[in-house]
């Protein structure tokens, strides 16, 4: 809590030199020319402009409005991105080859998408962004559109997905969607309302095929929006 | 709340003060309860509460999340079906648990550490090298069960390396060890000028907040703003007893986050920009011709370095030992895991606080172990608020 107490300094006199300066702070001398109030800018006889900027109070309420207080959020899971590492994993998991390097495959667009998918800079001191950004999740649903037949041919070999020497089913001779191979994809045991979703896709495509395709991109989506 | 409050009083007190003649009654301290909103959001603390207690147990969804972060892969069909077969919670949770110790267990949590720690350090990530070997000793001692205090007192063992499942024991080079505080990647890593980078990162990486983080009584100083700082204002140097003047208050009152900066800097400053360590102080400073930083450039030569006001801290390994005693550090050690583990972002860069209260049981375990930080991880990842969504 103590650096929201710096920010309400910080917030109270950046906002009071705003709205009380004709009284509270007349009697002070003014910043050197060259300088504003608040900043680390310098004058050409002090040292040197650096960063002293920290989270704009506006931008923190706004967070605190829309997500609530720390009391309530610290609780609760947050919604981050996939890391960049575990999505390749993942990708693995469910079948995808992330070495093929053929343009626009699923392995292509993962291994060419490290910076659009945040991945960490630490040449630079940047570590990892795992927040949900656009480029992060559009490149991430083509990896899954791209991918998506991959799945469906390997979900039945998949080693991980077996459960007592059974394979996971993903379409049944039916195209019916199955609660195994949806479990298997997405990490997590499938409900009913995960099958109708799917069964939904399938049905409401212009082919039974590429309805499995979409289908089987969507669920991925869904699932791996949020790690 | 206390805190939250005031910062909405902030934001609105632009409007208050010119529309009112600043009659200064408009969204004052009011006790610190902040009991009637919770953050502006037009709910109060008790419907926050509320939407608490609407979270149900779902170890399903709980061993994904923490299968994900803890290996880096799915769970297997026999993991998930371990889980979902089972009705009863407690035996759920039992059997959650069991697959957690397994996770902590195996060798792609080693390489899920490293990735952790690089993270937290903003460092390494290449082939393994020297930027590697602080991530790495971090990644160690979450592995191996070892105390998080030897993140800042280590005298050997604090330099391994990491093959992508197995550590290899190795000593930073030189001839100060205290953990990762003299370690030559991360001194390299954030060489600066009056090695006040270096500084940030250790406050930042291990404190959990930006400087300023000595904050005491208001004191006219007869600038733009009041010297908010714990140490005596003259404590640190200004442009008689350097080159810089670190006493400037006539755009913003340097000493408000300088009194703590100044008093450890010089410790870190006898670091060149490969982080060797040399006998006399190595980094520059941004004066004309860039010359080397000097003593008197920081401090008075009264004073002494230190961790913090009254902790003074003549050397590295002093300045770890006084961090290790510090209950703010263990406490951020604690929110890292914690924030690691329920998805959050950087607790420094975007501000994304841990109160006290939220984890008050995982920082007393973690205290009365020795620091523990497999133990730690185990605790967070079983914790109700994990396995709650």
């Amino acid at each position: 809590m103590k650096n929201l107490n710096l920010i309400f300094v910080a917030a109270v006199s950046t906002l009071g030199l705003v709205a009380c300066v004709d009284n509270t702070l007349s009697e002070d001398p003014p910043p050197p020319e060259g300088t504003s109030p608040g900043t680390a800018g310098a004058g050409t006889d002090n040292t040197f402009d650096h960063e002293n900027d920290g989270i704009s109070p506006w931008e923190l309420v706004d967070r605190l409005t829309k997500e609530g207080p720390p009391r309530y959020t610290s609780h609760v899971h947050s919604c981050s991105k996939v890391r960049y590492a575990n999505l390749g994993n993942v990708l693995k998991s469910v079948g995808i080859n992330t070495t093929n390097t053929m343009q626009l495959s699923a392995g292509q667009l993962y291994t060419s998408g490290f910076n659009a998918m945040g991945g960490p800079n630490y040449d630079n001191r940047i570590r990892e962004s795992i927040s949900v950004s656009t480029s992060g999740a559009s490149r991430m649903f083509d990896i899954f559109a791209a991918g998506a037949t991959e799945v469906m041919t390997a979900v039945p070999t998949l080693q991980r997905c077996m459960s007592g020497g059974t394979p996971a089913v993903l379409f049944d001779a039916n195209g019916q969607c199955q609660k195994s191979g949806i479990t298997c994809i997405i990490g997590t045991p499938a409900t009913d309302a995960h099958v109708s979703l799917c069964n939904l896709s399938v049905t409401s495509a212009s082919t039974p095929e590429i309805g499995k395709r979409l289908a089987v991109a969507a669920i991925l989506a869904a699932a791996y929006t949020c790690e | 709340m206390k805190n939250l409050a005031a910062i909405l009083f902030a934001a609105t007190s632009v409007v208050a003060c010119v529309g009112s003649a600043g009659d200064g009654t408009t969204g004052g301290d009011d006790g610190g309860s902040g009991s009637d909103t919770g953050s502006g959001s037009g709910m109060t603390n008790d419907q926050w509460d509320q939407l608490l207690g609407q979270r149900v147990v779902d170890y399903n969804a709980a061993l994904r999340t923490a299968a994900i972060r803890l290996t880096g892969d799915l769970p297997t069909m026999d993991e998930i079906n371990s889980i979902s077969t089972l009705t009863d919670v407690a035996a759920q949770k039992t059997a959650y648990e069991t697959l957690l110790t397994a996770y902590l267990a195996r060798p792609t949590f080693a390489k899920q550490m490293m990735g952790f720690w690089q993270d937290t350090f903003k460092m390494g990530g290449g082939t393994m090298n020297e930027m590697d070997t602080a991530p790495a000793f971090a990644a160690m001692l979450s592995v191996n069960d070892g105390s998080y205090m030897d993140l800042f007192t280590a005298q050997t063992g604090n330099c391994p390396t990491f093959d992508g499942t197995t550590f290899t024991a190795g000593t930073c080079a030189g001839s100060v060890q205290a953990g990762v505080l003299a370690n030559p990647g991360a001194m390299k890593q954030f060489f600066s000028n009056f090695a006040f980078r270096r500084v940030r990162w250790v406050q930042e990486t291990f404190d959990c907040a930006k400087f300023p983080i000595e904050v005491g009584a208001a004191q006219d100083v007869h600038g733009a703003a009041p010297y908010n700082g714990v140490w005596p204002f003259e404590s640190i140097s200004d442009d008689q007893v350097g080159r810089v003047n670190f006493r400037d208050v006539s755009a913003v009152v340097c000493a408000n986050c300088h009194q703590t900066i100044n008093h450890i800097a010089p410790l870190f400053a006898y670091f060149d920009d490969q982080g060797a360590m040399q006998t006399a102080i190595s980094v520059p400073t941004p004066l004309d011709g860039a010359p080397k930083a000097e003593l008197t450039d920081y401090l008075p030569a009264t004073e002494t370095t230190a961790w913090r006001y009254q902790k003074p801290a003549t050397t590295i390994p002093a300045l770890g030992a006084a961090m290790a005693a510090d209950p703010a550090v263990a406490k951020c050690g604690v929110a890292r895991i914690w924030n690691w583990a329920l998805g959050k972002m950087d607790i420094v860069d975007t501000l994304t606080d841990v109160p006290q209260e939220t984890i008050q049981a995982q920082q007393d375990a973690f205290t009365s172990s020795g620091f523990k930080l497999k133990q730690l991880i185990f605790a967070v990842y079983s914790s109700d608020d994990f396995v709650k969504f």
